[in-house]
């Protein structure tokens, strides 16, 4: 694992113009469980996850307000900290209670503007099927249904100062990128990174700083995906593409918008990520069949809907 | 019902009371360049040549600025017509994606 400690994406806290409309979204379409309402905001937590809450949602405005990551251990936050130092990134520590239920730890201004919020611990309320001879999953599951949150991609001026500083800061590493040659010193259009052994945590593309293109949920195949889909026409879901496969990860995918424009994914399989698998590279005249590997073209919108 | 009537191209759809202009021509078997068709990215804007439209449901103000709103810049997924209006699209005229609608309907 890597030395910074980071295991995974764990909330994405996202603005939506109307919370009754998300709330119908997130909690009946999606079937995540809400686990605390205050004004202005609700949480939720995916059934297969153990920690308090994945996705937080607050009403005024559209796209993201900040992603946080957990690590295994509080030393983390140190060594994290004096990384983000020595990176040039603006950085503050948080107390615990700041965000409910999760612990003290650090807040990261990215390059590229976006807020990132490193933390030890998090409540645990523990997943719907528990940890006593579990059943494989909760019988009465709402909507899709989805276990967990996956994974954020968000756009940035500059991609690979990104992709360094995500490798320096919080220890990932890139499974694959697009690039604009396969010369040494190519720029990258987009990168896709982990801190463990799942496919991506994080994916960057070039863009505007600060901006959302989608945050994802894990399924666990493709009969998911379809089902998934199948449920998003009864609930007149906006869709953007799919079902599809992305060449960039190989997973299966549905893009759709929450009732606010805000880009989501179901996404399911992409392989098992290992630090010394060598780095996929994609040139960009390949780009439509990296992000649509059946289509092979993107559509206007890929590059163009952010929030 | 009102009418809107959309530009380059003239053509004249009915749109649904409490229906958005976006939902209306999509209804009657239209097409254009559309985002996320909940006014999150503001792909669909049209400038509004003709009439006014209410906005029912809450716009982040990122997306449809003030100075926008003032202008006439009316965002298709989200714009209620208040009567027959007319737009002018800023990706081309309408296309039709159901033609047999569009026949039907004439």
């Amino acid at each position: 694992m890597p030395l910074s400690g980071v295991m995974r994406l764990g909330y994405v806290h996202a603005r939506v113009t109307d919370l009754t409309d998300a709330k119908s979204h997130y909690g009946n379409t999606m079937g995540l469980y809400p686990v605390h309402e205050e004004t202005g905001k609700v949480y939720y937590k995916g059934w297969d996850e153990h920690d308090h809450h994945s996705v937080v949602l607050e009403e005024g405005g559209v796209g993201l307000v900040k992603l946080g990551f957990k690590v295994a251990d509080p030393g983390d936050i140190e060594t994290i900290e004096a990384a983000a130092r020595a990176f040039g990134c603006m950085s503050e520590r948080m107390s615990v209670g700041e965000n409910i239920e999760v612990s003290d730890g650090l807040r990261i201004v990215t390059p590229s503007e976006h807020v990132i919020e490193i933390y030890h611990g998090m409540t645990g309320v523990g997943t719907e099927v528990g940890t006593h001879n579990p059943d494989v999953f909760p019988r009465h599951l709402v909507g899709v249904g989805v276990p967990r949150i996956d994974h954020a991609l968000i756009t940035a001026a500059d991609v690979k100062e990104m992709d360094r500083f995500f490798a320096e800061v919080l220890g990932f590493y890139a499974t694959e990128r697009v690039v604009t040659s396969l010369d040494e010193d190519a720029e990258y259009i987009g990168t896709w990174m982990t801190a463990g052994n799942t496919v991506h945590d994080i994916a960057v593309i070039s863009g505007p700083n600060g901006k959302l293109h989608h945050f994802a949920f894990e399924l666990l195949d493709w009969s998911e995906i379809k089902r998934a889909g199948q449920l998003f026409s009864m609930d007149d879901v906006s869709i953007d593409i799919g079902p599809t496969q992305h060449g960039i990860t190989r997973g299966e995918t549905i893009y759709f918008f929450d009732p606010s424009g805000n880009r989501n994914e179901v996404f399911a399989g992409g392989y098992t990520a290992y630090p010394d698998r060598p780095t996929v590279n994609w040139t960009v005249d390949q780009l439509g069949k990296g992000i649509f590997y059946i289509q092979r073209e993107l559509n206007e919108r890929f590059t163009t809907v952010l929030t | 019902m009102p009418v809107v009537t959309v530009q380059p191209g003239g053509q004249q759809v009915p749109i649904g009371d409490g229906e958005t202009v976006l939902e209306g021509l999509f209804r009657a078997g239209y097409a254009y360049t559309v985002g996320c068709r909940r006014g999150g990215c503001g792909i669909c804007k049209a400038d509004l040549r003709r009439g006014s439209v209410s906005y029912r449901k809450t716009v982040a103000s990122t997306v449809l600025t003030e100075a926008e709103r003032a202008d006439g810049t009316c965002l298709t997924c989200r714009a209620v017509p208040d009567g027959d209006v007319t737009i002018a699209l800023r990706t081309g005229p309408l296309r039709r994606s159901n033609p047999f609608l569009a026949i039907t309907s004439s």
